[in-house]
């Protein structure tokens, strides 16, 4: 049976777990759009060696498991002597994992523009960035937005993969709060029900997002 | 004065364009005549700069071609799907050119009322015809104020009522002192405007005529009026 007393008891320590979670989750996918934007740039231009730098980078990052990845960017900075916490460094870890996957969705979102688009633009003077930034970013903006739902719903689940260095997240949290009260299946539901309310918030907030834009695309 | 002089390009050991010259006036009308894959889109793309030449050089008034004097209205219109009409004039009014909202705003009204298309101003461009989208375009290249405006196949989507307003407009381009240069196999455009005609074959130019000379004594231009007048096969031209 769930034991509500025991939610209610515990509430503001799974709370605190939902906040690092979300934190983790969309600062990750901040600095996974980042390094997605860039590489998906790289990698849809003309520079060989700078192609090839990013192929090597994707193939690794999508080649290893994220696990392996959080705990050999935390051992690596400590190693390093760069002063970070356990939080920051499973975010940044997470991030450029997410920058790896993200960087195929915006590359699919910048060659999805007609390349005719691309010389009426050189044509009427547009820079490459400026022609990034005013004609082919809006477009791939609408491929990308899709696959930018899943991947910050899989980054909200991923967070978990942050309690291995110790981050106090909500996954991390529940097996605090179970060590105390020994309830697991309680906590468990409360979990679970806690990372399918904010995915289905993020699958909602993005759909609506979604429809906006591509509104006037259809309009 | 815009002048091509012995420009040349190969592409994969193929030649492309082969050693074609030719001078233009501002208010003049030139025709790059011929059928698909002749170079004639090869030059008018080397005048905008999006392809380099191996040979030659392109001059005006006397000075290496800067792609900004130049223009360009593309056969598929190459509009961007994003923006409004008016956003696709102002865009680049303002990012290029500078301009204000206010003023960039007021160039694209005033155009689109020259194009009849004020109406469509806020819609964008998937909503038009191909009619709308060549004009919404011709607005746009003419918002940069280009010294040479190129046209690839600017009546390969038209009708003969809307070709004749394409020959309307381009002629009042000239008028204003532009010099036009058009790439076509449209036989009927080139009826309808005062234009220098070269044919294309091969990536050469073979033959050249004015359009009042090719009026009024066409047997003395025999590969120009063979192909004006279907004469030709595909296998002879391209």
């Amino acid at each position: 049976m769930i034991d509500f007393n025991l939610l209610i008891e515990y509430y503001p320590l799974l709370l605190q777990g939902v906040q690092l979670s979300l934190q983790i989750a969309f600062l990750g996918c901040g600095i996974g759009a980042c390094v997605g934007t860039l590489l998906g740039i790289v990698l849809s231009g003309n520079n060989y060696l700078a192609k090839l730098f990013a192929q090597i980078y994707v193939s690794i990052i999508r080649g290893t498991p994220m696990l392996i990845q959080i705990t050999a960017t935390y051992l690596l900075l400590k190693i390093s002597g760069v002063p970070i916490s356990a939080l920051w460094s499973a975010t940044i870890s997470i991030g450029l994992n997410s920058g790896a996957y993200l960087s195929q969705t915006i590359l699919t979102g910048i060659t999805s523009v007609n390349k005719g688009q691309l010389e009426a633009a050189k044509t009427l003077g547009f820079s490459k960035a400026q022609t990034i930034r005013y004609i082919i970013f809006p477009q791939a903006i609408r491929t990308v937005l899709p696959n930018l739902e899943s991947e910050i719903v899989t980054l909200i689940k991923d967070s978990s993969l942050a309690s291995t260095i110790g981050v106090y997240e909500l996954s991390n949290q529940g097996k605090i709060i179970i060590s105390q009260t020994f309830d697991a299946p309680t906590i468990y539901f409360a979990i679970a029900l806690i990372y399918l309310i904010m995915t289905t918030t993020i699958t909602i907030l993005m759909s609506l997002l979604n429809k906006k834009i591509n509104y006037h695309a259809k309009s | 004065m815009l002048s091509l002089k012995n420009i040349s390009k190969q592409f994969h050991h193929k030649i492309i364009v082969d050693n074609v010259s030719f001078s233009v006036r501002p208010g003049e009308i030139i025709v790059l005549l011929g059928k698909s894959g002749v170079g004639k889109s090869t030059i008018l793309r080397m005048l905008t700069g999006l392809e380099s030449y191996d040979t030659g050089s392109i001059l005006y008034n006397e000075q290496p071609l800067q792609s900004n004097l130049v223009g360009m209205v593309f056969q598929d219109f190459n509009l961007f799907p994003h923006l409004t009409v008016l956003e696709n004039i102002t865009l680049p009014l303002q990012k290029i050119a500078k301009k204000s909202i206010s003023d960039s705003k007021k160039i694209g009204i005033d155009l689109l009322t020259t194009y009849e298309l004020a109406a469509q101003a806020n819609i964008y461009p998937q909503s038009l015809s191909g009619g709308q989208k060549q004009r919404v375009a011709f607005a746009r290249t003419l918002a940069m104020q280009p010294t040479i405006i190129c046209c690839d196949e600017p009546t390969s989507a038209l009708d003969p009522v809307l070709t004749s307003k394409v020959a309307q407009e381009i002629n009042k381009l000239a008028n204003q002192g532009l010099i036009v240069i058009i790439a076509t196999h449209d036989t009927e455009l080139i009826k309808q405007m005062p234009c220098t005609i070269y044919l294309m074959k091969h990536g050469k130019i073979i033959e050249t005529a004015t359009s009042q000379a090719l009026a009024d004594n066409p047997d003395m231009f025999p590969d120009i009026k063979n192909f004006t007048q279907g004469g030709t096969s595909d296998t002879t031209y391209i």
